[in-house]
């Protein structure tokens, strides 16, 4: 204390002097001037680094003093920075300070310097500075290198939004010298002749790799730049908030927002402190931290929770009670006691939160689409009794707590599913029949609905049917259908019976649905009525019954065009007489006919009102198949007896008959329509929906006209496509059909006669070989010439004489050396033996023939091969054929012949083989046999050669060679 | 002392430029036996490295983005003064030579790339993988063609020389430096494949 009184005294009294002393002229400095000031560089922040003493401080001597810094750019004069920087100076003691230059070092050149005066704050009156230390220069561009360009700072770090400063320093005094940001060119100022510089305001983040800066001069290959890294800023945590579900930890979370992370930096790290126990700990992840509650009862706590990265820190605070951070863990182990149709009791546990606190916990029961919430107090385990279930039905119960004591989360929910017993039917099935007698039998189809849920209480297992017949005379019948079946065929024994049905489940039976099938059919005679159906449905109304209904019954079929048809039912109320029936199954175009029952108190159905309808109309989509008959020149009829009125898609009015003609007149009954593509034409109208028949006349004979009957009804008519086509026929062509029809078949009659017989008529009117009976020449000849001449019968032919002529053996003999053979003559005889094989040729010489007669044309030798087929002895039939084949195979058959061998051919004398009775020569070839001459017998009138001496041969032959190609 | 003397003479000795070769008589063993086909492997892995360099190049220049795309001759030109030099007209056992001081020198550069890229450009994927297999295939090749000289030539040694150091540049530099790399790379190896 002494010491210190020393020291402050001598202070005081060195500062009076010194005031004394400035008073008087200023002229001596002041003697604690700051002394040995060295400046240096650090490029990596941009900052320069001041390092000075004060001397002649008395040992342990210490006091405030104020150091005012100057610092200039490119020259002394030019001060850019002026700061006082006020420290406690001691004996010997080094002094520090630093100062961030926004241009970066190396871009100029900076001086330094600096005076000190003593604080004297609570002193009034100016300061007393000492003089000015001696300009420092830090200049970094001595030490850059020899490179023409560079450019600074160098991988700086900013934060977005910050302002940077850019310079490039050239020492090849270059000014045409271009700088880019991301190829974007910067507009800078001249610093001096060799540097440039660019401030770069509100800098964005880009990409965590960087941003390239470079400039590049407007001559050479020197582009030189630099990176910038911009990061995002770094944010204040949000949400930032800590609980316990134990009292063992608590866990603090929080909201870090966007990541600050750079290749030059990594991203901001979180620290916890607590200042009432004075811990911290370093969160490694982003956006939570455990934190161990101490096992002390703390139960405040005061957390600073600190984001901090290369730039900056930020830091929020959250001071709150344990207790009142408490979240609860979820329920577990959920059970289900004493679950009944309709109850059942829900355990469950909890983890405990100390002794000393209570749990509220939450109940919610889902089932039948119903919420139930209920609140329980809870301390270890939790209990609640639901009541008033469905049967049969699953429910679902859920369970969450909070603290009882002061509230601050519900807990998750744990759910858990259970399903309540089963409880006998509550409601009789509803039941409908239909009624049929089979074979003088009454059938009894039975239909019933499920019962739904709320009604079955449970599954249904059987459906029980009991018969009873009313008049007593048989034995009740009882069935059980198993479920699911929706109905049942029953034939009775009788007609009058009631009929009980009951649903069965596994607990019990319903209450019965009871019918009565009646002896009488019921009043099958109703009218039928329409109905139009509207988007609601049907709306069907009928006349209260004057007896006493126990209430009515409307029936119908959903799939009316079906056959098993889906009968539904409703049932209504004894009061009501009217009521809508509507269902999804409804579909526009099918007519649903509706059958309303009224229930007399015996339970017996009878007829009340019948009713169709279409739930809507809609017009026909196809025409009738219309038959056309009775065609006339003037008329015809037309014919659709097979529509049915009854299947189509809207009652049908009638129908429209369209006749189009090129005449385009109409008659009367008609009226001119112009159809939809614009074409004229008549149309008849039929009111009368079951008139299917129409007559069209008034037509022109040998007219085109087209038709087309469609039906209409109150929503249209059918399509109009598909006419019809007819053409009237002449009205004189039936009568010359009934002429020209018999006179062409007779024609064509006689002509197939005529063809078939073509032969007889031949032979009767124009033969081959005339008939000399019948041949009128020789009538003429007789007559007029010689009425002894005579034609000779066959009959008086006698052979006298058979002359055979051995031929030579071994001799073959060309057709030439035939010819000259006389008298050789080559005939065909009939016989009846087979040309097996071949003999000595026989000419038979008839001498009824003179010489010249003979020689001229009766008997020619002509070798005929030994085997002919008969297809090629049938072309001898023609004397050209004929004459060919000989020609053709005579050299070979002479071949053929062995030498010595001798033919015997015959000659018919009867039928010339080009005669009708031509058929003998192919299919009895003449075998070569040994050759004889046969001559032909015949009488020869005066003029020819006279006949020879024997005149006894009957038989005639005919040469088969033409005039001038005989052989000799 | 000596030991001193001994180790500056040995360091100036070796500094700057590369040993010259191992005499031809020294001896040479290998430790397993080359491949029969040795000079068809190193000229198919020539060929290899020659088809993806320009592919590396592109992908290289692309990662920097901007000015380096569009100033390749500015940024990326093939101004390495301290290449190994390679030259087509010498004989086998020189090119060989010559050979191994290229790839040794691109396998430390490659390295230096790739090392620094992971850094510069974390999700460049591809570039990584692409610079991977490229330095894969220069140490196949580097083997094989030690392998042909200790073979054929009884070369064991070959002095080499390496790049430099790009560790204490900035960050533009190492992309400048590596791009000019690869576009040498990319030069040279067309050169070596043909020849």
């Amino acid at each position: 204390m002494a010491l210190f009184s020393v020291s402050q005294t001598a202070f005081l009294l060195a500062f009076l002097s010194l005031r004394t002393y400035q008073s008087e002229g200023l002229s001596e400095p002041l003697p604690w001037a700051p002394e040995s000031l060295k400046v240096s560089v650090n490029t990596t922040c941009q900052c320069l680094h001041l390092q000075w003493t004060v001397h002649n401080l008395a040992h342990h001597q210490e006091f405030r003093m104020v150091f005012q810094i100057e610092i200039s750019r490119i020259k002394t004069s030019n001060v850019i920075w002026v700061e006082n920087y006020t420290t406690t100076v001691k004996w010997n003691q080094v002094l520090h300070w630093s100062w961030e230059s926004k241009l970066p070092l190396e871009c100029a050149k900076h001086f330094i310097r600096m005076r000190s005066a003593v604080d004297a704050a609570k002193t009034p009156g100016p300061r007393v500075w000492s003089s000015w230390s001696s300009w420092e220069e830090a200049d970094v561009q001595n030490s850059l290198g020899q490179d023409p360009l560079f450019i600074f700072p160098k991988d700086k770090l900013v934060e977005e939004g910050s302002n940077v400063t850019i310079c490039y320093v050239s020492k090849s005094h270059q000014n045409n010298i271009s700088c880019y940001l991301e190829g974007v060119r910067m507009q800078g100022e001249q610093l001096d002749p060799n540097v440039s510089v660019f401030n770069l305001n509100h800098v964005a983040f880009i990409r965590e790799t960087g941003t390239n800066i470079y400039c590049k001069p407007g001559q050479g290959d020197g582009i030189k730049g630099t990176v910038l890294f911009v990061s995002k800023v770094l944010q204040e945590p949000k949400d930032f908030s800590c609980e316990t579900q134990d009292f063992m930890t608590l866990n603090c979370t929080w909201d870090p927002g966007s990541d600050t992370g750079l290749l030059k930096q990594l991203s901001q790290s979180y620290t916890l402190f607590e200042s009432f126990s004075g811990k911290k700990t370093l969160c490694k992840p982003k956006s939570w931290c455990l934190w161990q509650v101490a096992p002390e009862s703390q139960d405040m706590y005061n957390f600073t929770l600190t984001a901090e990265n290369y730039l900056r820190k930020r830091s929020v605070h959250l001071l709150f009670n344990l207790t009142h951070r408490v979240h609860p863990m979820a329920p577990f182990n959920i059970l289900f006691k004493n679950v009944s149709a309709t109850s059942a009791t829900m355990t469950w546990k909890v983890h405990s939160i100390g002794k000393y606190y209570t749990l509220l916990c939450q109940v919610e029961l889902y089932g039948e689409g119903k919420v139930t919430q209920h609140n329980v107090s809870v301390k270890v385990d939790g209990a609640h009794l639901f009541s008033g279930l469905e049967p049969d039905t699953e429910y679902l119960a859920q369970v969450r707590c909070a603290n009882g004591d002061y509230f601050w989360k519900w807990s998750e929910w744990t759910h858990q599913n259970f399903t309540t017993a089963e409880a006998a039917p509550s409601e009789a099935p509803d039941v409908w029949r239909n009624v049929k007698t089979v074979q003088g039998r009454c059938v009894v189809t039975l239909f019933w609905k499920p019962l739904s849920k709320p009604q079955a209480h449970g599954k249904i297992l059987f459906y029980n049917i009991v018969i009873e017949y009313l008049d007593r005379t048989s034995v009740s019948e009882v069935l059980s259908i198993p479920a699911p079946a929706s109905g049942t065929e029953l034939p009775l024994n009788q007609c009058s019976s009631q009929i009980r049905i009951t649903a069965s489940n596994s607990v019990g039976t319903s209450p019965a649905s009871v019918l009565v099938v009646s002896r009488e059919p019921g009043n099958e005679e109703v009218e039928e009525e329409r109905v139009k159906g509207t988007e609601d449905g049907f709306p069907l109304s009928w006349n209260p019954q004057p007896r006493h209904v126990t209430g009515y019954l409307v029936e119908w079929c959903e799939q009316p065009r079906d056959p098993p048809c889906d009968l539904q039912w409703k049932n209504l109320g004894p009061n009501v007489t009217s009521t809508v029936v509507s269902s999804d199954a409804f579909r526009p175009g099918v007519r649903y006919n509706f059958r309303i029952y009224g229930i007399s108190t015996e339970r017996v159905p009878y007829l009340l009102a019948r009713k169709t309808g279409y739930s809507q109309e809609l017009a026909p989509s196809d025409n009738p198949q219309v038959v056309m008959t009775n065609l006339t020149s003037h008329s015809f009829t037309l014919s659709w007896k097979n529509y049915s009125t009854e299947s189509q898609t809207s009652f049908i009015q009638g129908y429209h008959v369209y006749l189009k003609s090129k005449a385009g007149r109409c008659h009367s009954g008609s009226e001119k329509a112009v159809l939809s593509d614009d074409v004229v034409c008549c149309k008849y109208k039929i009111d009368n929906p079951e008139q299917k028949t129409f007559v069209v006349e008034n037509l022109q004979p040998e007219s085109f006209y087209e038709f087309l009957v469609t039906p209409y009804t109150s929503v249209g008519e059918g399509p109009h496509d598909a006419f019809a086509k007819v053409t009237t026929p002449d009205e004189y062509s039936p009568t010359l059909i009934r002429i020209l029809l018999p006179t062409v078949f007779c024609i064509l009659l006689i002509m197939i006669t005529c063809y078939l017989k073509s032969q007889w008529m031949k032979e009767k009117c124009y033969p081959d070989i005339p008939d000399p009976y019948k041949s009128s020449v020789l009538s003429l000849i007789k007559s007029k010439e010689n009425p002894h001449l005579t034609i000779m019968n066959i009959k008086d032919c006698v052979p006298d004489s058979i002359e055979v002529l051995n031929k030579q053996e071994g001799t073959r003999k060309s057709l030439t050396e035939t010819e000259s053979t006389k008298p050789t003559y080559l005939y065909l005889l009939p016989t009846e033996k087979r040309y097996s094989s071949p003999g000595p040729c026989i000419c038979f010489e008839n001498f009824t023939y003179n010489q010249a007669a003979s020689d001229s044309a009766s008997c020619g030798h002509v070798p005929v091969p030994p085997k002919a087929p008969p297809s090629q002895l049938g072309l001898l039939t023609s004397p050209e054929n004929l004459l060919k084949a000989l020609e053709k195979n005579y050299m070979n058959s002479l071949g053929e012949i062995p030498a010595g061998e001798t033919s015997l051919n015959y000659v018919s004398q009867l039928a010339s083989p080009m005669s009708g009775d031509m058929s003998n020569l192919p299919t009895n070839p003449p075998e070569p046999a040994l050759c004889s001459e046969y001559k032909m017998q015949m009488a020869i009138p005066l003029g020819l050669a006279s006949p020879p001496s024997s005149g006894s041969s009957s038989l005639s032959s005919i040469t088969l060679l033409d005039e001038g190609e005989h052989y000799h | 002392g000596v030991v001193p003397l001994l180790l500056v003479l040995h360091w100036k000795h070796g500094a700057g430029t590369p040993l010259p070769i191992t005499p031809v008589n020294a001896t040479c063993a290998t430790r397993h036996p080359c491949h029969s086909n040795l000079m068809n492997q190193i000229r198919n892995q020539l060929a290899q490295l020659n088809g993806s360099a320009n592919a590396l190049f592109i992908l290289y220049y692309t990662a920097q983005g901007e000015p380096f795309p569009n100033n390749l001759d500015k940024l990326c030109g093939p101004n390495v003064t301290d290449f190994p030099p390679f030259h087509a007209n010498g004989t086998e056992k020189t090119r060989l030579v010559e050979l191994y001081r290229i790839i040794a020198y691109l396998g430390a550069s490659l390295g230096n790339i790739t090392r620094d890229q992971k850094v510069l450009n974390p999700n460049a994927l591809s570039l990584h993988s692409k610079l991977n297999a490229t330095a894969d295939i220069l140490r196949g090749l580097l083997s094989n063609v030690l392998c042909r000289l200790c073979n054929k030539y009884h070369v064991a040694h070959v002095d080499v020389a390496y790049g430099p150091d790009t560790s204490g540049k900035d960050v533009f530099q190492k992309k400048k430096l590596g791009c000019q790399l690869l576009g040498k790379y990319k030069q040279v190896i067309a050169v070596v494949a043909q020849a």
